[in-house]
């Protein structure tokens, strides 16, 4: 007999509310397989919002979210998280290094302090993003997209077999963009699963392997190719005006990909 | 240890070291409490404790400092815990709500101090200076007290630096990983609370906070790393805290709290003036180099 398959992450019938104010409603979304998974979305859709309530940041006013069928608490350090950058005062007195360890503090548990292992393994991280040269530097002494790229490698650090993502490409120039893309390319390579929060329609279609387009709820979620249609693209985005010209890219965009 | 000459008795020097230690462990909570931008919270726990002050006073009928330090460290926590209070169940915002419990707590306090002794309670001479410190009136037992405190408090730093500095930089990505961010900074708090009260006899409530937060403030200025700024800070703050002290025993007329925050205030405008790479003088050269500073690296990328 096969145990039952259990999927990556379930959202069962999720509602995020601000206040009295949802902000998402009725999510039902279930991603079963390692890949690259974007969710997509206008601008105040709440995909930010979804991403939070899977990690807990944010309280679920109902349902539920699981990771490998079990309630986050008991996965924790399974589940890599890479918020936005601006959330954070880049002019802290950390330089890169203390960054990165930081993404070892969830193993380390209490009162443990990084030692040699995990200086090594920071190191390895910062290597994969490229900025091995610069482990010494204060944060705030980087470009916005080394500083993402500092946090890349911080979630690297924590060994996680989820990544959740938040806005990685936003404000990066485009070799930063290239080699993010690339490093998580190579976590689904190694059976991870990637969920990027992500809002630039044109390079979506390219990117993920899977989509889901958020507009306050799933609007639809699946195949990239199957998903990408006009007619969702134009549900999602109804009264957004000002992505015509992007949804029009989008949709050459696709044509181009397999 | 006794001088005959009275000009260095064993007591002011005790009193002077245990003191010393109070600015070296402020120095210390406050750096956390700065990176953690929670410099106001410190404030407004400084000007609750007088009503606790007064309050220990009238519940006891004693002056011992002990008794009188307890209170304020109830009576501080109350402050803090009013300041949460009005945040969360009025919507007051963060700058507004601190002001308000400052202000109140302060009013308070003030009238209680000043008002014991015309309501008959003779004996409460002296209470008045926890205003603005006064360490003349300390004796060695309450400087061993005070450096007990100190001692606790730093210890505490030492063995919370790595989760206190995780949440300080980044409370999402902290409480993603499974720490619990609310419960470390009620610990970061109320590390704050503690010196602020261990403060009071020698600063005194109106000035303590400064004892917290300048020389942390003083000591980014030389350096970008949290550990390193963690011990200068608290080096800053023994260095104030001595010179206010020694400045004040030789001139009894000075009460010692406004002495330790001119002390710290000195050395944070000479840190801001002629700390390398951070400070006003460094940077102005950097600039009169016409190199401004260079972000990113071979990328050739520029900076936000």
């Amino acid at each position: 007999m096969t145990p039952p398959t259990r999927p990556i992450v379930e959202f069962h019938d999720v509602t995020v509310a601000y206040g009295r104010r949802p902000v998402v409603w009725n999510v039902d979304l279930v991603i079963d397989e390692p890949c690259l998974f974007g969710i997509i979305g206008p601008n105040g859709a709440g995909k930010s919002t979804l991403l939070k309530a899977a990690l807990g940041l944010v309280p679920l006013v109902g349902g539920e979210v699981r990771f490998f069928g079990e309630p986050l608490g008991r996965v924790r350090s399974r589940v890599g998280y890479v918020p936005q950058r601006e959330t954070v005062d880049w002019d802290f007195p950390v330089n890169v290094m203390d960054v990165v360890l930081m993404g070892t503090y969830g193993r380390l548990g209490w009162f443990r302090r990084p030692g040699d292992r995990e200086r090594r393994l920071a190191r390895e991280c910062l290597d994969r993003v490229g900025l091995a040269d610069v482990a010494g530097r204060q944060i705030g002494r980087l470009s916005g997209g080394q500083q993402q790229r500092v946090f890349l490698a911080r979630a690297l650090a924590q060994q996680a077999d989820v990544y959740f993502l938040d806005e990685p490409m936003a404000g990066v120039d485009v070799r930063s963009q290239e080699r993010i893309f690339h490093v998580l390319d190579d976590l689904k390579a190694a059976g991870r699963l990637v969920v990027v929060v992500h809002h630039d329609l044109r390079t979506a279609a390219e990117w993920f392997d899977r989509v889901a387009l958020v507009d306050r709820r799933v609007v639809a979620a699946g195949r990239t190719i199957d998903t990408l249609t006009p007619e969702n693209l134009q549900r999602t985005y109804a009264g957004h005006v000002d992505v015509l010209d992007e949804l029009a890219q989008a949709i050459a965009a696709r044509g181009r990909t397999p | 240890m006794t001088s005959a000459a009275g000009i260095l008795s064993y007591n002011t020097v005790v009193v002077a070291v245990g003191v010393a230690a109070v600015g070296f462990a402020a120095g210390v909570v406050g750096s956390l409490c700065v990176l953690r931008k929670r410099a106001l919270a410190g404030d407004a726990a400084a000007h609750a404790t007088l009503v606790g002050v007064a309050c220990a006073f009238l519940a006891t009928g004693r002056r011992d400092l002990a008794t009188l330090l307890a209170g304020a460290l109830v009576a501080a926590c109350a402050g803090l815990g009013m300041l949460v209070i009005v945040r969360r169940f009025t919507r007051t915002r963060d700058d507004a709500a601190t002001a308000l419990v400052i202000g109140v707590s302060f009013g308070l306090g003030i009238t209680l101090v000043s008002g014991l002794p015309a309501w008959g309670y003779a004996n409460s001479a002296g209470l008045e200076q926890f205003l603005l410190g006064h360490t003349a009136a300390l004796t060695a037992r309450d400087a061993w007290l005070l450096g007990a405190v100190a001692i606790v408090a730093v210890a505490a730093v030492a063995a919370i630096l790595k989760e206190a500095t995780l949440v300080a930089f980044d409370a999402a990505f902290a409480a993603a990983t499974g720490w619990p961010v609310s419960g470390i900074d009620y610990a970061i708090v109320g590390l704050v609370a503690l010196m602020v009260v261990a403060g009071l006899p020698a600063v005194g409530a109106v000035l303590v906070t400064a004892l917290v937060v300048i020389p942390p403030v003083a000591a980014r200025f030389w350096t970008d790393r949290v550990g390193t700024m963690v011990v200068l800070s608290g080096l800053i703050g023994l260095a104030a805290a001595a010179v206010g002290v020694a400045v004040s025993a030789t001139r009894p007329g000075l009460a010692t709290g406004p002495l330790v925050v001119i002390a710290a205030a000195a050395a944070f405008a000479f840190s801001f003036l002629c700390a390398p790479h951070r400070g006003w003088i460094a940077r102005r050269a950097e600039a009169a180099r016409g190199l401004t500073v260079r972000r990113g690296d071979s990328d050739g990328e520029t900076g936000r």
